[in-house]
């Protein structure tokens, strides 16, 4: 399944940028009139659609990568263990909160111990920090509970609804622990850099970075490396590669840690773009995850790059059309549509169903 | 004894009916079918702004409860085309995303004059046709220790019509599963291919449970609105959860588990809300963390039932629901 | 008895014309991906005979059988059966006209009785319709000529005795003949069975053998999937091979096994492939 990007890639990109630049343009026509009254934030006044059209394409080219890398993981493990997760939400924002748990001046508690404190470490110490323990719960998640459920033999499907339940009990953890308020990770609002009409945060750039060079990591990986090699092959066929003696059981617990780990990751960095995070950051994102993962073909792991720069993108233009809270909406509404036309994803080979 | 009572409460509110309703759909879909519905809160906030949109806007009381109904068929149809030919877990996250569709576009600003936006429609807009039809007292009436309003909103004849309407989508069920039609749609649950190579229409049979699951569903979010309000975020993911949680937990594919896991459901939850605010002292469990701490509780619930108890409890070992 | 000299003076070779074909199939090609795995010019079956596809492991003959009962689609070809297109019709339309199959992986369907198996495979059944189905008066007389039918099928295939045993419980064998007997449920003109003895216990084989014959007495047409070459001399009035998803060879079992061809491919693809006892 994580076949290297060949030329269905390109094909595939090809069409994309045809369907975006169509969208694009459709929005310039349909969102003449009214559409500056209805933006969030207007560039500077007397901006003309355009501009505005192209300052959400940037908007959301960045949300894209930043999705992506929070779900690069989800798309890993369907494709190792065929498990839709939908407990990969509360794994992002656990990354985020952990982080603001670590490196915040307020008084904090943790449940049922009496009391709060403050620990106040540096930013960069307590994402690192928080990476690492994320990282860890997905170990521990597969160890208690996904490991064992492979070796009973319990079926993907009543898993996914497993995952849901602890999707559940996550969530509300997660309220209890921190409230239901949203917390920013940082106070500095670290100004922007313009160039020409449009512009971009320095926290938002810095955070594109960073996931960039994570998902670069994490494509490296997957090519070059022994273990990622692995990966792919149990993700094309278990079976054949249990038999060909890779260790099939470690290269998925690796697989949960790296995911956990990149979905934290991807929380802080979201909610550094996002100007904070609350219990449901993650739970509120889940399906645009979903959809940038089903978009790209369920289970491709690079199919999940291309899928969340479309929802990315999808989401940030349509506010141009439609109101701003409805613009997650249009995103779904894409991944519908895209699964009518071609269900084996953007990037998918064509599977034999029924 | 006060708790006690309250649970016992819990068991037969309009909600408790509700939920069971909208399970009793759901176990056409999964439990006779096998079809990973997770969007079954959809179905019902369709079906609730179907009917208190109609009935605002003047219709008679039939007529919007076929509003609320066709809304649920056509939105059934939609899901359904796309995604009853792939792979089960295809229409999981199709049904999910349509649902939350739903949510979206019903809170958001836009359509504020239709929807009433996050806030939603007010009782007072569509509860009239029900409640005048009531043949109880308008005051508050005590039976025992439970004192409720004889017809307006969370009353004594809000709970006749919630049961009876349970009482008779159970027969419906019951009807419906024990005919040949349920047998396709048992075998569909075991091996669609099978099925297929015995001369039955698959997807049509798929979409047939979708559909008159769905329309369920959206009856059971008309009662819901009529114990409370039209409120969009009242029907997110955690409300398919619960239905969910509720079907498994009574037992899929039996006729009574959507009823016992509802009555079941919402009195634990009710049960453990009040032990812990009685027992555990406010510095470790302060009162904001009550809610979401049963919530958790529900969820690993949710986990242990689906592991160690999938068949719920009535449900029976070897006709399980869960296919890979 | 049916006339199983009608064949005698059909020539040997792939892809040739039948005097009665109720199955044919014409230019069927399926890939996967850049991979042809089915790539069939002609192919015709007699009417009332029983037709053995053979062939080496990976020839697609499973394939070809998922081709021809539309549980798979070509991308080129047509076909017709019993002068009916199949081009792009559902599978439950073949099956509904009279053409049914079995899996070479048993699909009993294990969490429903034997019976509730049976009763499944009927067709005209109206209670199957949503709207009936509320109204038992309209399909019970139905279910009771079915139930009757199902007992006198249980009884033939030995599993009578078992009618209340969820499917689940059967043995392997048993799993095989239940299916069978399910497929006749429908009263179908022709029977496809993939691989009907993999996995069967030989004690089971024997009967399996005599119900297929029975089967062609009775004027069904049967089309198999066999890996075992006894099984195929014994029963089987007409063989086809494939090798690498074309077919290579057609005649009586005795002349095709002395097939230059089907010995090379066999041969390339296992050494020890026994092809029965006259090779």
């Amino acid at each position: 399944m994580f076949t290297r990007p060949d030329t269905r890639f390109y094909k595939a990109a090809g069409l994309l940028l045809i369907a975006a630049a169509a969208f694009v343009i459709a929005t310039l026509v349909l969102g003449g009139g009214p559409a500056e009254a209805e933006t969030v934030e207007p560039v500077a006044a007397g901006t003309s659609t355009a501009t505005l059209v192209i300052q959400n394409v940037i908007n959301g080219l960045a949300f894209g990568v930043l999705l992506a890398l929070a779900a690069v993981g989800l798309s890993l493990i369907f494709g190792t263990t065929g498990l839709s997760n939908f407990a990969h939400g509360e794994q992002v924002t656990f990354g985020a909160l952990l982080t603001f748990f670590l490196s915040t001046n307020e008084q904090v508690t943790i449940p049922l111990v009496p009391g709060s404190f403050t620990i106040g470490l540096p930013l960069w110490l307590a994402a690192i920090i928080a990476v690492i323990v994320s990282g860890f719960t997905g170990w521990l998640q597969d160890k208690m509970l996904w490991g064992p459920l492979r070796k009973r033999r319990v079926a993907v499907l009543q898993q996914m609804v497993v995952s849901i339940g602890l999707s559940l009990a996550l969530l509300n953890l997660l309220q209890w622990w921190m409230g239901g308020t949203r917390h920013r990770l940082t106070n500095a609002s670290g100004g922007r850099i313009t160039f020409g009409n449009f512009y971009v945060g320095t926290l938002t750039l810095m955070s594109v970075v960073i996931a960039a060079i994570a998902l670069a990591g994490v494509a490296l990986f997957l090519l070059k490396t022994r273990l990622g090699r692995a990966t792919r092959a149990i993700s094309d066929n278990p079976a054949l590669a249990a038999a060909s003696g890779i260790r099939v059981d470690s290269i998925i617990r690796l697989v949960w840690v790296m995911s956990a780990a990149l979905a934290g990751l991807g929380g802080i960095l979201l909610a550094l773009f996002d100007n904070g995070a609350g219990f449901d950051s993650g739970a509120r994102i889940l399906l645009l995850m979903f959809a940038a993962v089903t978009l790209g073909g369920l289970g491709q792991a690079f199919g999940a790059l291309v899928g969340a720069l479309v929802v990315g993108v999808v989401s940030e233009v349509s506010t141009v059309v439609i109101a701003p809270d409805m613009r997650y909406a249009s995103a779904l509404a894409i991944l519908i549509i895209v699964l009518l036309v071609r269900p084996q994803g953007i990037l998918g080979r064509k599977e034999r169903v029924g | 004894m006060d708790i006690l009572i309250n649970a016992l409460e819990q068991m037969f509110t309009p909600a408790t009916a509700a939920f069971a309703i909208a399970a009793i759909g759901l176990n056409f879909h999964f439990g006779l079918t096998g079809l990973l519905n997770m969007g079954q809160a959809g179905f019902m906030l369709l079906g609730m702004y179907g009917y208190a949109i109609s009935v605002r806007e003047g219709l008679p009381m039939w007529a919007a409860i076929l509003v609320a109904m066709g809304a649920a068929i056509l939105f059934g149809l939609l899901l359904g085309w796309p995604t009853l030919k792939l792979r089960g877990d295809y229409l999981a996250i199709v049904t999910i995303a349509a649902a939350e569709i739903v949510r979206y576009v019903g809170r958001s600003n836009t359509l504020v004059e239709v929807t009433g936006g996050s806030l939603g429609i007010k009782g007072k807009d569509y509860k009239g046709p029900l409640e005048d039809l009531s043949p109880f007292p308008d005051e508050r009436i005590t039976v025992g220790p439970f004192t409720y309003h004889g017809s307006a909103s969370d009353s004594w004849w809000l709970r006749v019509v919630a049961w009876v309407l349970v009482a008779l989508f159970l027969l419906l069920f019951w009807r419906l599963s024990n005919s040949p039609w349920g047998r396709v749609l048992k075998g569909i649950r075991e091996d669609e291919d099978a099925v297929r190579s015995l001369g039955k229409n698959v997807y049509w049979y798929k979409m047939q449970a979708l559909i008159i699951g769905g329309v369920i569903g959206a009856l059971g979010g008309v009662i819901w609105a009529h114990g409370s309000a039209v409120v969009a975020d009242a029907m997110g993911r955690p409300t398919t959860f619960w239905v969910w949680t509720i079907l498994l937990l009574g037992g899929a594919a039996t006729v009574m588990g959507p009823v016992v896991g509802s009555v079941v459901f919402w009195a634990a939850l009710s049960l453990i809300r009040a032990v812990a605010k009685a027992f555990i002292p406010e510095s470790i469990l302060p009162s904001t963390a009550i809610e979401p701490f049963g919530l958790m509780l529900v969820g690993i619930a949710l986990i242990l039932l689906v592991v160690f108890r999938p068949q719920g409890i009535l449900g029976n070992k070897k006709e399980l629901a869960f296919h890979a | 008895m049916p006339d199983t000299t009608v064949l005698d003076g059909v020539a040997h070779e792939p892809g040739v014309a039948k005097p009665d074909p109720i199955l044919i199939a014409d230019g069927v090609v399926r890939r996967f991906g850049g991979l042809t795995a089915v790539n069939v010019g002609h192919f015709e079956v007699q009417r009332n005979t029983i037709t053995a596809l053979i062939g080496p492991n990976g020839a697609g003959k499973s394939t070809f059988f998922n081709l021809l009962t539309s549980f798979d689609t070509a991308q080129e070809g047509s076909g017709t059966f019993d002068g009916k297109p199949l081009r792009k019709v559902s599978p439950h339309k073949v099956a509904r006209s009279g053409m049914v199959r079995t899996f070479q992986l048993t699909k009993a369907l294990e969490g429903m009785s034997v019976m509730e198996n049976m009763r499944l495979g009927a067709q005209d059944q109206p209670g199957e319709s949503l709207l009936t189905a509320f109204v038992p008066p309209l399909w019970k007389s139905r279910e009771r000529e079915i139930t009757e039918q199902a007992h006198d099928l249980l009884h033939r295939f030995k599993l009578y005795e078992k009618r209340d045993d969820s499917a689940g419980s059967l043995s392997g064998g048993q799993r095989k003949l239940l299916e069978m007997a399910r497929a006749l449920m429908s009263k179908p003109t022709m029977v496809m069975l993939d691989e009907p003895m993999a996995g069967v216990n030989p004690a089971l084989t024997e009967s399996l053998l005599e119900h297929i014959i029975e089967l062609k007495d009775e004027g069904m047409t049967v089309l198999f999937v066999e890996h075992d070459m006894h099984m195929v001399r014994r029963i089987s009035d007409w063989v086809a091979v494939m090798a690498q998803g074309e077919l290579i060879a057609e005649g009586p079992a005795s002349t095709v096994m002395q097939n230059a061809a089907v010995q090379d491919a066999y041969l390339g693809a296992h050494h020890d492939t026994d092809l029965g006892e006259d090779l």
